[in-house]
């Protein structure tokens, strides 16, 4: 019950954000959708950096909170498609398949990063983070 | 209409609580070896978008509804953060067409449907 409403609170955050971005980046039907692109690319990053950081202590509520609901709700994936389809209405075949193509690499991409850079080898000191 | 943004971020956070029980459900049926609860959630997600802004440009919905249930409750459903996740965990298992039907298969799926919903949407 505690995961629900972990979720229910992080995917309220999240969705915010996401419309705060779409509102300073907005875009035509017939241009690229920067937005979107950069939602998904660095929410990509962050979910690797966190899961390598806090995943092996952290709670499952909190696990929910940040990944299935904050970051999960942050990213969209029907937006990127109803975009892409959006592009092709437009004629603009090419640049449809590659902002979809440019979105799953970089976001692979990132979280590879992301898991990277958020893994210690040494020990963390908390009182410099 | 100062609330509104509120309005669309709740729906946000109903559509993220919506794919935690499916995922749930789904997995408890289907072993997690393969991530096809997110398959389902996002290909239907486009799909719901698609319809939803093919209502809209029919003039069949009113544009606070259409951001409300597209940018909102479904924007919140659909998730590409933890796909890019598993995406990079089948990788790293070296299961090679696992990753791909994860990746491209989704993708190419989704997109047909989101144009399939688009075109159902704005017929009606």
């Amino acid at each position: 019950m505690s995961q629900l409403f972990a979720v229910l609170v992080g995917g309220i955050l999240g969705t915010g954000i996401r419309l705060g971005v779409d509102t300073l980046l907005p875009h035509g039907a017939d241009d690229l959708p920067l937005g979107t692109l950069i939602i998904n690319v660095l929410g990509s990053f962050l979910l690797g950096l966190i899961v390598a950081r806090f995943w092996s202590a952290a709670p499952l509520w909190l696990k929910a909170g940040l990944g299935t609901g904050l970051l999960g709700s942050f990213t969209t994936f029907s937006a990127l498609m109803v975009s892409a389809v959006a592009l092709t209405g437009s004629g603009l075949w090419l640049l449809a398949a590659v902002y979809l193509v440019l979105s799953l690499v970089l976001g692979f991409g990132a979280a590879a990063i992301g898991l990277r850079v958020g893994r210690v080898s040494t020990p963390i000191d908390w009182v410099d983070e | 209409m100062t609330l509104f943004p509120l309005l669309v971020a709740a729906a946000g956070g109903i559509g993220a609580a919506l794919r935690l029980a499916l995922n749930g459900v789904i997995h408890r049926r289907v072993r997690p070896e393969y991530p096809i609860a997110m398959t389902i959630i996002n290909v239907s997600g486009s799909f719901a978008l698609g319809f939803l802004t093919g209502l809209l440009e029919g003039r069949m919905l009113p544009q606070p509804w259409a951001i409300a249930l597209g940018a909102g409750l479904v924007g919140g459903f659909t998730a590409f953060s933890t796909t890019s996740f598993h995406t990079l965990r089948l990788v790293q298992e070296k299961r090679w067409w696992a990753a791909v039907a994860n990746s491209f298969g989704m993708l190419a799926l989704a997109v047909i449907v989101a144009g399939l919903g688009l075109w159902l949407g704005w017929m009606l």
